[in-house]
């Protein structure tokens, strides 16, 4: 059985919608002042980690990096699936390289999908593929 | 001088405990009417004048025994924690030569409510963990009895709660600090809490409209512990960050009074260095005490800004102040990370009010800000808080008001983010062993977490009591964690690798923060301070 790609899409930007965190306040007294999502988010990211023609690799870290300033690191579930919270919207989504690794493989190509240029929040599909050495 | 005539006394007193008369022997047995012989019952006999009390557990049947030669000839005052009893009787017992052995009996207690620990009101109240979750922030200062004891409506909490944001987290009962800088507090924020603490406070009668829930007693291995309590000299003392040094004594940081204090468990002599103040008119006191690679100390200087360096030599401290450039009323130092600063000069600590990480450099005595979060959405809060460095001195730190433990390479600055498995978990403390592993808190998730700096992978593991809070966590020799909080006056012992755990019930109300592991004793010796109890812990398991 095969699944449309679409639901696979909206089932992972369902999934990420549901996990994307929300802030909270630092230290202190705060009264709750959390979940204050701001308009500078930029798109998070996600998606598969797979062996090349193969099932998704879990445990696999994925880390999303700007040159030379930082990253953000996560490990994919035990579907192969992950999600990267995102950076702030002065980032452009395309200065953002994700890779992937995990013992064992060599990491083989990376596919982005295609988003809506316009949407600044349109998460970012990146599936990464790996080769066992 | 009043500082060192008390230590004479302690050391006096202690001395006569140690060596006067022979070892002694003091054992009993512990009944009520409802239970008969009651396990888990924590006996503790304090002498008259000494500011040590030693506390042991009742077994399976009702049994318990002080460790022999542990209390010395003299008249001792006894208490009791058992959640819903009190003491009948004895409450005084004469030690002499010869073993003594006593029956203590206790009876149900008419005021339950006196009893409860943050964590049995946290899980007596109702609401949602939305309505709650501000609640964990009061701890701080202090316990939910104020709250809960409380007949205010929410009209009447809601200035409360304004004048409380505007002190200072380094607050006791005992010592009240107003922060220089205004905090701005969100009045819809302070009004959905306000309203909420109506429905748990006695506003709307003289009893709660909910039904007390209470968390068990100790047993089995539980019960094989000796816990000693040590009295500092003014009520005011807040012991924060606990740790011992080569020669056994115990040293802490003063959350709310510029001292670095002292004590040698051995006598129970207590001695204090005056930290010098270097903003008059801010709140005083200090958080993290850190040793550096040659075993002197640091403090972070929290609201005084800054750090200080105390050589263990010279007893003397060196200041580094904040640049002027970076100080200002709101500036705060609660974190310091010299672990490894004979590698490069440098020592980590942070800025708390801008949510970022300092850097000293201690040729030049400045300080470098790095923002790590610059990269992330703007909008979000961030708190550097608990920090680790490794040989390079790499520094990983706990991001404490989001979910993320971060890493910035000490020689290229790039700043690595890993968002921890739970999202909002707050983690807080954190200590790196040295296989590269960083055990840490998750304060918000009630969680046990491991970052391998390795594989860069996190594990979890919740701790078995709700609403326990963790603040933080220390790995022991043997490869168990040891952790404290502030909400469930318990000391948990756990094994990552069985997934087992015990829970030591301590005698009384205790708000732990730091936590640290004397590996040199068999088996292993747990420390912390009771922040707003004015006492150093030391609890002893017996297996």
């Amino acid at each position: 059985m095969t699944i449309d790609r679409r639901w696979l899409r909206v089932l992972l930007v369902a999934a990420l919608i549901g996990v994307v965190p929300t802030s909270s306040h630092a230290g202190g007294v705060g009264f709750g002042e959390d979940d204050a999502n701001s308009g500078d988010d930029g798109p998070s990211y996600f998606g598969f980690v797979r062996e090349v023609d193969g099932p998704g690799v879990a445990d696999a870290k994925v880390t999303a990096a700007l040159k030379d300033r930082g990253a953000l690191v996560t490990r994919t579930d035990i579907m192969g699936v992950y999600k990267i919270p995102g950076f702030g919207k002065d980032i452009n989504p395309d200065d953002v390289v994700i890779t992937c690794a995990k013992d064992g493989y060599a990491q083989a190509n990376v596919q982005r999908r295609p988003r809506d240029p316009s949407d600044t929040k349109d998460p970012v599909e990146v599936e990464c593929y790996l080769k066992r050495k | 001088m009043k500082h060192f005539l008390f230590a004479a006394v302690v050391a006096a007193l202690a001395c006569c405990q140690a060596t006067a008369g022979h070892a002694q022997i003091l054992t009993g047995s512990v009944i009520s009417a409802e239970e008969g012989a009651m396990e888990g019952v924590l006996v503790s006999a304090q002498a008259v004048g000494s500011p040590i009390t030693v506390t042991v557990v009742s077994d399976a049947r009702g049994r318990f025994r002080f460790p022999d030669g542990r209390l010395a000839p003299a008249h001792y005052a006894l208490r009791i924690r058992a959640i819903g009893y009190e003491l009948d009787g004895p409450r005084a017992v004469q030690l002499g030569a010869a073993a003594t052995d006593i029956a203590v009996k206790l009876h149900k207690t008419s005021d339950l409510a006196a009893q409860l620990t943050n964590s049995e009101w946290f899980m007596s109240m109702p609401g949602t963990a939305e309505q709650k979750r501000p609640l964990i922030e009061c701890m701080s200062c202090h316990s939910f009895e104020r709250i809960v004891h409380s007949t205010y409506d929410a009209e009447a909490f809601f200035p409360v709660l304004k004048r409380m944001a505007q002190y200072a987290n380094n607050t006791t009962l005992a010592r009240v600090q107003s922060r220089l800088a205004e905090r701005e507090v969100h009045d819809d924020l302070v009004r959905k809490l306000a309203a909420y603490l109506a429905t748990v406070n006695l506003s709307a009668g003289p009893t709660w409209p909910y039904e007390l829930q209470t968390l068990p007693r100790p047993k089995g291995r539980a019960t094989h512990v000796v816990i000693t309590e040590y009295d500092l000299p003014r009520k005011t003392i807040a012991p924060h960050d606990v740790r011992t040094d080569a020669q056994g004594h115990v040293w802490y940081s003063n959350f709310v009074e510029n001292f670095l204090g002292e004590l040698d468990p051995k006598t129970g002599a207590h001695r204090e260095y005056a930290i010098p103040v270097q903003k008059p008119g801010a709140p005083t006191g200090t958080l993290d005490l850190e040793a550096d690679g040659d075993g002197n100390l640091w403090l972070a200087m929290m609201f005084q800004t800054g750090l200080a360096r105390f050589d263990m030599t010279t007893k003397t401290f060196q200041m580094f102040p904040v640049q002027a450039a970076l100080d200002n009323a709101a500036a705060q130092q609660s974190m310091v990370m010299p672990r490894a600063s004979s590698v490069d000069g440098k020592v980590w600590s942070n800025e708390v009010a801008k949510q970022s990480i300092l850097r000293l450099d201690l040729k030049t005595g400045t300080y470098e800000l790095i923002d790590p979060f610059k990269f992330l959405p703007k909008g979000r809060q961030h708190a550097p808080y608990g920090m680790a460095a490794d040989r390079e001195n790499n520094l990983y730190f706990m991001d404490f008001a989001d979910e993320n433990v971060g890493r910035i390479d000490a020689k290229t600055g790039v700043v690595t983010i890993y968002p921890t498995l739970t999202p909002k978990s707050r983690p807080r403390r954190t200590m790196l062993d040295d296989q590269g592993r960083l055990w840490f808190t998750e304060f918000a998730a009630n969680k046990l977490g491991l970052f391998d700096t390795k594989t860069e992978s996190f594990k979890e593991w919740d701790v078995p009591t709700p609403h326990t809070y963790p603040y933080d966590v220390f790995m022991d020799k043997n490869g168990e964690l040891w952790s404290g909080g502030m909400a469930s006056d318990r000391v948990l012992r756990f094994d990552p690798r069985s997934g087992r755990s015990i829970e030591y019930l301590l005698p009384r109300s205790t708000n732990i923060r730091r936590v640290f592991v004397d590996n040199s004793t068999n088996p292993v010796t747990f420390w912390a301070g009771n922040n707003h109890g004015a006492e150093i812990l030391r609890v002893e398991p017996l297996d």
